[in-house]
């Protein structure tokens, strides 16, 4: 069942090359793998732990490795996100003039790394389905992008490709750091065998800071952050809608996969490490976004400010903060996957995003106006929202990390000055709508035609994602609690 | 009396002499002398410790000889390759200056 | 069922009907009447429960319900928003008759009676928030109904970030009680309250930051900036929002955490002293005002002032009370006005109006009506509320007592004037000679509201609706100097400003409103501005330039270092060669 859905964009991809008509094969693969993942949904089983639909195909026997999929409810989280966020970049993107083939194939090479890596139960190809992803990336911000484009492909690759080493290297020693007869790469033994007898102190501490840095780096964790923005800025709509939204989410996924259950002591030892850096991410981020001019810069800071939030959650430390981790990663990929979208469609209508050249455009295109505010506000943390109830978990659980009633803790000064991150979230993501949307409108954008009906259907997608744990969080908590309830209580 | 240690200072001239030559000298001729140099003062130096290094029962080590014949043919062969291309590149560069032929130069 | 009417008509219309704009303001209209219809019948019966939904459950750590609270408090409100909501939804039918964006705006009215319900139903603090925040949304969205007007967007915009920076405060508080009491529900905190009132210091903090938000909604100084600018919206939506609604949850709020509020001197007297201020505040500048709406727009901060001066005052029965009666006579105020423009084809400055006394009948009474109760002229509503609150004061705190009779003389003074400047004299322009009554949608809920400013304030009508607050110490002395304040203010009024044809003192500071928007504009542009840029200088130069275009040009010098051993010369390889072999006998033999 997983298998299938890690190997149809890989089938779809090399069917296009092959000279199958590109964008309908890409979307009919895209829409099959959405569908499979719902129904998985359907049929998972909330009170059960451990993985479901679990399969496993023995790749090498002197080192034990399977080509193993399993997912629980954190993973089939993530594959919902995925799957999700691929149906609406393949659907948001415009006629391509050269190369038509090999950019859906390119988008579907990164759908299917990101689905391999979400879906992966086996280490070693948790890893490798990752840097799948990260050729085509290059590939799609090289060719097809916009603005300085070959220098953004350049650093974002060669950036993440030594976040990656480092990554590799916290892997293996993780791997390493295990007794011989525990050692696995398949990642649910590992989890058992951490909770049975911990690792010992300073080796977690070594594995942990090096999984931060090199998972960090894949999440634009300050100050690891530079290759975001202007690689967002550069990108076509669609890979940045891929990247911001599902691929830097496999770093997050990592952490909360690995580092959390195997590494507690760990963790603790780093948290004000990684507590001062998130602050980074949220205030000083934050501050840069709102001095930015132009839409493109202003979406790609927002997504690494944002990111900041879901590390709070993590270096929370209780299941009440991970938890609104989770959430906090499929709600902020879906409507930074909606920003994108819509800044890509008024790009390629006005070819500029620059704030004071923009203005009014609800105007002429009023669907857009209303897609990109309800993306907008759920990016702000109205309630209402996915991004909200997530958010409220979050800061719930960073404050009641290390509280008491006499003095104030650190996590309680940085869980404050989040929230004042909320703040400024809303300053500059108003500012941007009313720049763009609202306002006199210059006479140049008069005839500007508004966003295909057609369109309507991925939006409605993404936002209905978004409202749906908004409303109803309840149901996202009881599919994603249990994975971080055993890892909880097992080490407190 | 001349000892080894005779020989092997002379052999070490020589193939200063011949080291010396191959890096200062233009013309790759003269290189390829100087080349000739030093492998033949390696020759010397092997039929001196030849000579020197007796066995008990009074014959010469004879193994230092044997390798001072494949040298000598390693050199001839080396030799007839070297001015191949030193041909070869006459043809094509009209030169025997080593320093104009920068084709590898970065 | 309440709730779901409203929210079911937002989505409708936002779906569906967007294209058939009378269509969906009969929705929205029907919707709310619905609503009102449900509420009067909550009222009546005491033994409806209500349903309950969990909206995120870890159990034993967070357990946040949507559960709804249904006392004394919560069925007044209700019956305050939803009647008001479904006068002012009338009045829009004709108000908007001609806009073309009549869709959007009867969605976005319809949703914002679904946050405010909620905010008036919610059980806990975190549902409570959740609607507040909704209410803020959705009334950017009317605010900045009009948003091709540069000032409208801009307003809005204000509007949404001025209360997202008391909610800020608001959420902290909340954060703050929870970790203390390990609840969100209110009533489960009051069960748990000990816990928090241990440590006196840290329920202060709390207590105040809670009020934060208050402070922001309810548009109390300092907070008070985006009340004014949001007039930009139509007038239906000043009305409901501002007068009726949006800046009452405010009050709700704190009269609804009372029990944590009073437990700390500190916050009590911090609520009071700022509601003080608040209201004397907002007289002052109202003096000064030429927009007919943004008097009423002070006018209703001042008047907020007071209730939030009667919480901390520790009577949250009088505060209540003020707002039952001010629900009533300032929408009223705002529809009447809302008349007023339409009548003069949408002219807002009342130094173009004059003389309309004769030619909008029904709209002069019913504005009149509204005025006195405003400036609390016996035996309008506005006089009980306003004297219970008065003599509230005179009891407990000197200072605050004169204040508030001050600016009891401003409130007669500032509303005499827009009377007189507005409706008597001469007419000043020309549309203002030719206007005519408004249509009958617009009139009949004005006449509605006219008779319930009339009779909310006595005690017969209000005691069956709330507890009427009682100071039985007073004695006549307070209604006494109410009764004096007025009539001083409202005849140095009319001295000023009898049959003028422009506005006779200038006073700078009030006018520009004590500059407080220029303060706020200085103070973000030279700190959050500032930081903004200098941290983009930091980012772009240091963090990207530094560290990572300085780690890639490291990687290239030291290549274009190690090139020049490529010279090509082969004599040189030669060399090199040989200096390696020297090299390594040396490790060889002497090591």
């Amino acid at each position: 069942m997983l298998l299938f859905l890690v190997l149809c964009p890989i089938i779809a991809a090399l069917l296009i090359v092959f000279g199958a008509p590109a964008r309908l094969t890409a979307l009919v693969a895209a829409i099959a793998n959405l569908a499979v993942t719902l129904f998985v949904l359907a049929r998972f089983d909330q009170s059960a732990t451990g993985f479901q639909f679990a399969s496993s195909l023995l790749v090498s026997s002197d080192w034990q490795i399977h080509l193993a999929f399993g997912v629980d409810g954190l993973s089939l989280l993530m594959l919902l996100l995925a799957t999700l966020v691929t149906v609406a970049a393949i659907w948001f993107s415009d006629k391509i003039d050269n190369y038509e083939r090999a950019f859906y194939a390119c988008l579907l090479f990164i759908s299917a790394g990101a689905i391999g890596a979400f879906a992966s139960t086996d280490l070693f190809f948790f890893y490798a389905f990752h840097e799948l992803a990260l050729i085509p990336t290059f590939l799609l911000i090289g060719i097809w992008g916009t603005g300085n484009r070959v220098r953004a492909a350049w650093k974002i690759t060669i950036y993440l490709t030594l976040g990656s080493f480092v990554l590799l290297i916290g892997l293996i020693l993780l791997y390493q750091s295990f007794p011989p007869p525990e050692r696995s790469f398949d990642i649910a033994k590992l989890q058992q065998a951490a909770a049975v007898h911990a690792l010992a102190a300073p080796d977690q501490r070594h594995i942990y800071l090096l999984l931060l840095i090199g998972f960090g780096v894949l999440i634009s964790l300050f100050p690891f952050h530079s290759w975001a923005p202007e690689a967002y800025a550069s990108a076509p709509a669609p890979a940045a809608m891929l990247h911001a939204g599902v691929l830097k989410k496999f770093g997050l996924y990592g952490l909360l996969r690995l580092a959390i259950p195997m590494l507690p002591e760990g963790a603790h030892y780093w948290m004000y490490l990684l507590a001062g850096l998130l602050l980074g991410n949220i205030i000083y981020i934050g501050l840069v976004t709102i001095a930015q001019e132009k839409l493109d810069w202003m979406l790609g800071y927002s997504s690494v400010m944002h990111m900041g939030y879901i590390f709070l959650g993590i270096a929370s430390a209780n299941v009440l903060g991970t938890t609104g981790a989770a959430a906090l990663i499929f709600a902020h990929g879906l409507s930074v996957a909606l920003l994108f979208a819509i800044a890509g469609q008024i790009r390629n209508r006005t070819g500029t995003l620059a704030f004071e050249e923009l203005g009014g455009l609800a105007k002429v295109m009023p669907f857009a106006g209303l897609a990109f505010g309800f993306a907008a506000f759920a990016a702000v943390g109205l309630p209402g929202f996915a991004n909200f109830s997530s958010e409220i978990m979050i800061f719930f659980g960073a404050i009641r990390n290390g509280w008491s009633m006499e003095r104030f803790h650190m996590f309680q000064i940085a869980t404050v000055l989040a929230l004042w991150g909320v703040v400024i979230s809303t300053v500059y993501m108003l500012r941007a709508y009313r720049s763009t949307f609202m306002g006199t409108m210059n006479d140049r954008w008069a005839k500007l035609a508004d966003l295909g009906s057609d369109l309507k259907i991925p939006i409605a997608l993404l936002v209905a994602g978004l409202i749906w744990f908004g409303f109803a969080p309840q149901t996202l908590v009881q599919m994603v609690m249990p994975t971080f309830r055993t890892s909880f209580t097992a080490n407190k | 009396m001349i000892t080894l240690g005779h020989y092997l200072v002379v052999s070490g001239i020589l193939f200063t002499i011949g080291f010396a030559g191959v890096m200062v000298r233009r013309n790759i001729i003269i290189i390829l002398m100087a080349l000739e140099l030093m492998l033949n003062a390696a020759n010397l130096s092997l039929v001196a410790f030849s000579r020197f290094h007796v066995d008990p029962s009074g014959a010469p080590n004879y193994n230092a000889q044997v390798f001072v014949f494949f040298i000598i043919t390693v050199a001839a062969a080396e030799v007839a390759v070297g001015l191949a291309i030193v041909v070869a590149l006459f043809r094509l560069r009209q030169t025997t200056h080593v320093e104009d032929i920068t084709t590898l130069k970065f | 069922m309440i709730l779901l009417l409203p929210l079911g008509s937002a989505a409708v219309i936002t779906l569906f009907t967007r294209r058939w704009k009378n269509l969906s303001a009969l929705i929205s209209v029907t919707a709310v009447i619905g609503s009102f219809i449900c509420s009067c019948f909550v009222f009546m019966r005491t033994d409806i429960s209500a349903a309950e939904f969990t909206w995120i459950d870890i159990r034993g750590v967070f357990n946040v319900p949507i559960a709804f609270i249904l006392d004394d408090l919560s069925r007044l409100m209700l019956l305050i928003v939803s009647g008001v909501g479904s006068l002012i939804h009338i009045y829009s039918l004709g108000y908007m008759r001609d806009d073309p964006g009549k869709s959007r705006y009867f969605a976005a009215l319809s949703l914002f009676m679904f946050a405010m319900l909620g905010i008036v139903l919610a059980n806990n603090f975190v549902m409570m928030f959740i609607f507040w925040e909704l209410v803020g949304f959705t009334s950017y969205v009317l605010i900045g109904h009009w948003f091709e007007r540069d000032s409208a967007a801009e307003a809005a915009k204000k509007a949404f970030l001025t209360t997202r920076i008391g909610d800020f405060g608001f959420m902290i508080g909340i954060l703050m009680v929870w970790m203390a009491c390990g609840a969100v529900v209110f009533d489960d905190v009051v069960a748990h309250f000990s816990k928090i009132t241990s440590n006196p210091g840290y329920l202060t903090i709390a207590a105040i930051l809670i009020f934060c938000g208050a402070v922001g909604k309810s548009a109390q100084f300092p907070l008070h900036v985006w009340l004014p600018d949001a007039m930009e919206g139509p007038t239906p939506v000043s009305a409901l929002i501002h007068a009726a609604t949006m800046v009452a949850a405010g009050v709700y709020l704190l009269v609804r955490v009372a029990f944590l509020i009073q437990a700390s001197q500190t916050a009590l007297l911090t609520i009071a002293w700022i509601g003080t201020i608040t209201a004397l505040l907002g007289a002052l500048i109202a003096t000064q005002q030429s927009d007919i709406k943004r008097i009423l727009a002070y006018s209703t901060i001042s008047q907020l002032g007071y209730m939030v001066m009667a919480v901390g005052l520790a009577s949250n029965e009088a505060a209540m009370f003020h707002l039952f009666t001010h629900a009533f006579f300032k929408a009223l105020l705002f529809l009447a006005a809302g008349s007023v423009i339409v009548a003069l084809h949408h002219e807002q400055n009342i130094w173009k109006m004059g003389g309309l006394s004769s030619k909008l009948k029904i709209t002069f009474a019913t504005f009149a009506v509204g005025a006195l109760a405003l400036i609390g002229c016996p035996p309008f509503s506005g006089f009980f509320s306003k004297d219970a609150i008065l003599a509230l004061a005179f009891q407990r705190n000197m200072p605050i007592f004169v204040i508030g009779l001050t600016t009891a003389f401003l409130t007669a003074f500032y509303v005499s004037r827009q009377v007189l400047v507005v409706f008597l004299g001469k007419p000043r322009s020309d549309p203002a000679r030719t206007a005519h009554e408004s249509p009958p949608v617009m009139i009949i809920p004005l006449i509605i509201l006219a008779f319930f400013a009339f009779t909310a304030g006595f005690e017969a009508v209000a005691q069956n609706f709330l507890i009427v607050p009682h100071e039985k110490e007073a004695g006549a002395i307070v209604p006494a100097l109410a009764i004096v304040a007025l009539l001083a203010g409202a005849g140095v009024a009319f001295m000023f400003y009898r049959n003028r044809e422009h506005e006779p003192l200038h006073m700078e500071l009030f006018r520009r409103l004590f500059y407080f928007d220029e303060f706020y504009a200085w103070l973000i542009k030279h700190t959050q501005e500032f930081l903004a840029r200098v941290a983009a200088f930091l980012d772009r130069a240091i963090i990207d330039g530094g560290a990572v275009r300085g780690t890639s040009g490291a990687a290239f010098g030291l290549g274009s270092l190690l090139r020049l051993f490529q010279v090509g010369n082969v004599q040189a390889y030669a060399f090199l060669f040989g200096l390696g072999i020297v090299a390594l006998i040396y490790f060889v033999i002497f090591r």
